[in-house]
Order: C-alpha cells, then structure tokens, then sequence
C-alpha cells in the first residue's frame, strides 16, 4: 500500500489540524516517557495504515480518534517497541499557551497534570470516554467513535465522571 | 470547580505547534515496516503451503514409481493436500475478517475477540485439523509401502529382514521420533493458547466489559 499524492497530503493536514488528539491520548494512555514514544509511533503508524480506507464519510476528528483509541485501547506496553530513531521532528513538544498570564499557566498545568495522572488511574474504557467528554464531543459523536447507543453512552459517561471525581478528590468538586 | 472548569482547562492545555512531523520520514519509515511485514507474512504462508505440496509431490512420486500397488497412496495425497488448502483458507479468512483500527471501539474490540477465540479453538484441536489427517496420511503411505513390499519382496528375504536388530531399532526409532514430534507440536500449541493467546483474550474481555458496562 503507498500513499497517493493526496493521502500523503491528507496525512500531513490532520497532524497539524488535529495533533492534539495525538498528545491527549498518549498523555492519558502512556504516562512514561518511553512509552509515550512507542505509543506515538504506534498511533503515527495506525494512522498511516488506516489512511487509504478513509471515505470522507466520517469527519477526520472521528476518524482519528477511533484509530487512536483502538490502538491506544489494544496497546501492549513494550510489545511494538519501535526504532527510536524513527521520527525524531515528530516528538510532543510543549509549547507555552498565549492565553494566561504565567501565574494562570502554572496553576492549570498543575491541574492538568492532576487531571491526567486521574485519567491514568481509570479503566482504560473510562479513560476513553472521559477523553471525549473533556474535548466536548456530543454524545452522538462519541457513539459514533465507540460504537455504543447514545443511552449507553451517557451511562458510560456518568460513571466514568464518577470514578475520575473520586480520584480527583480534594482537587475539584460537583463532577457529576 | 466543576467539569465545566476542568474542560476549559483540558481545552486551553499547551499542545505541540502544528505539523513538525517529517512526514516524507515517516513515510519511508513505514513503508519500509510494512514492506518487512508484508514480506515476513508471505514468507510464512508459503513455508506452510509449499510444505504440504512438496510431501504430496514426494508421495506422488513414490506412488508413480511404485505403480497401480500404490493407490492408497492417492488418498494420502488428497489428505495432505486439504491440510495445505484449510492453512491458506484460514490465511484469507483471518485476513477478510480483520478490521481496520478506524473501527467503532466496541466493533473492532468484537471482532478482535471472536478471531482469537478462533484462533484459540484451532490451536487446541490441532488434533482434529492438522495433526491427526497428517499421522492419518503417513499411516497410509507407511502401510502402503509395506504391503507393496510385501507383494514384491521374496518371502525369504523377509524372514532374514525381521531378524535384523538393526531393521527393528531403526522402526523403533523411527516410530517415536515421528511420535514424539507430533506430541511436540501439540504441546507446543497448547503452550501458546495458555501463555499467550488466553491472557490476551482475557485482556479484550475486560475491556469489552469495561466497555459496554457489565460486571
């Protein structure tokens, strides 16, 4: 399978466009560096693979979050070690945000870090779903992504808030 | 704080600036993974096709030389040869039914872990489709032999074979080596649906569960 012209471009646009899908599923599934790496380079790879099926039926978004949670879901840890040397322009940088001021920025990165190291701690459905809710798709979206009923999803939700609430406790309150 | 708060925060987090992947890198990094894959796969389906062709054309050419004294032999062709049919169509098979990482969750979890368990039912009962029709097909070109060599060789002859020490070692030897071969190849199967494709199997159960909510 190669990659026409188009595909290959179609690849390069939903990195840029949609790359923090990417990083909020490693951060969530891979809390180790190099198994963040090797989750990356699985999901690059997934995504490579998965590109000349894509129809332009299902909105990338969709798309790539199906391709990233399937992989990151059915992810061994340490079975796919992949070449390190494999896409080294490719890592997670951390740039600084243009939208708080610094003081705003080390209280949210704090948060956020709380938030993911909770995330980490849930089941791995629960991680996926929480995911999804936290980057506001609708439940239909989200039905479409899990395969599930929009009924079962909102349950799904429901105790998935719950669990990450008891595990963030003392951090926030009224999740439910 | 609530969710609405956490999500702000989830939503305005730091995230990497757009496209800095070299993506004519990755391209040719994958390419190359998928070409070693795709190599690797056509290595071992051949390896397990040509296998069973080339015993069937071995016995073939026995049963030719032989002459019309070999037609059993006919029958353990044809079983040797379904053997090599039902791999590639278990190849084909596995290969139609995968589904693409672009699956919905639940879809792709399914049908992962109907193929294992597929693959788990073939494993185990390695007897009834591999090893058995195999030691049934020796079992005939071995009885076929004897009965032309029976037909063939002068009773005398006979008599002085079977009093051969080393004729009855080397049957001896011969029998529990290709014995213990098939007990190798049958324990070794049951190791790998115990050690790998059980725990495994398990994994996708749990998280099936997980999925759809049941206990």
């Amino acid at each position: 399978m190669t990659l026409t012209p188009d595909q290959h471009l179609r690849f390069k646009s939903w990195l840029e466009d949609h790359r923090g899908i990417l990083v909020k599923v490693i951060r969530s599934f891979a809390p180790v560096a190099a198994d963040a790496a090797d989750l990356q380079q699985e999901l690059l790879l997934q995504l490579w693979l998965s590109l000349p099926s894509f129809a332009e039926q299902a909105k990338p978004s969709t798309w790539i979050y199906r391709v990233c949670l399937n992989t990151a879901l059915t992810w061994r840890r340490g079975t796919s070690r992949r070449e390190k040397h494999l896409a080294p322009e490719a890592e997670i940088t951390q740039l600084p945000s243009d939208q708080a001021s610094p003081a705003e920025r080390v209280a949210d990165g704090e948060l956020l870090e709380k938030l993911y190291s909770a995330i980490r701690l849930l089941p791995a459905s629960d991680r996926a779903f929480i995911l999804l809710s936290l980057d506001g798709l609708t439940y239909r979206e989200i039905a479409d992504i899990t395969g599930l009923t929009e009924n079962h999803v909102g349950v799904a939700l429901t105790r998935a808030r719950k669990r990450l609430a008891e595990r963030l406790k003392g951090v926030t309150h009224e999740l439910e | 704080m609530n969710w609405n708060d956490l999500e702000a925060v989830w939503k305005h987090q730091e995230l990497p600036a757009g496209a800095c992947a070299d993506v004519a890198m990755l391209k040719n990094a994958f390419e190359s993974k998928r070409r070693q894959l795709a190599m690797a796969l056509a290595v071992r389906d051949w390896a397990e096709a040509s296998a069973g062709i080339l015993v069937a054309a071995v016995y073939a050419r026995i049963g030719w030389a032989i002459g019309r004294d070999a037609w059993p032999m006919v029958t353990a062709i044809i079983v040797i040869l379904m053997v090599t049919v039902f791999f590639v169509r278990e190849r084909i098979r596995s290969r139609r039914k995968r589904l693409g990482a672009h699956s919905p969750l639940l879809e792709k979890l399914n049908a992962d872990i109907a193929e294992l368990d597929h693959q788990r039912d073939l494993l185990l009962n390695l007897w009834r489709w591999y090893l058995g029709p195999i030691t049934f097909a020796m079992a005939i070109f071995t009885l076929t032999l004897l009965r032309v060599a029976i037909i063939r060789l002068p009773p005398e002859l006979w008599a002085t074979l079977l009093q051969q020490p080393l004729i009855w070692a080397l049957l001896i030897i011969t029998g529990t080596g290709i014995g213990f071969l098939l007990w190798f190849a049958w324990v070794i199967n049951r190791k790998a649906v115990q050690k790998r494709i059980e725990p495994r199997l398990e994994e996708l159960r749990k998280l099936q569960r997980e999925l759809i909510g049941s206990p």
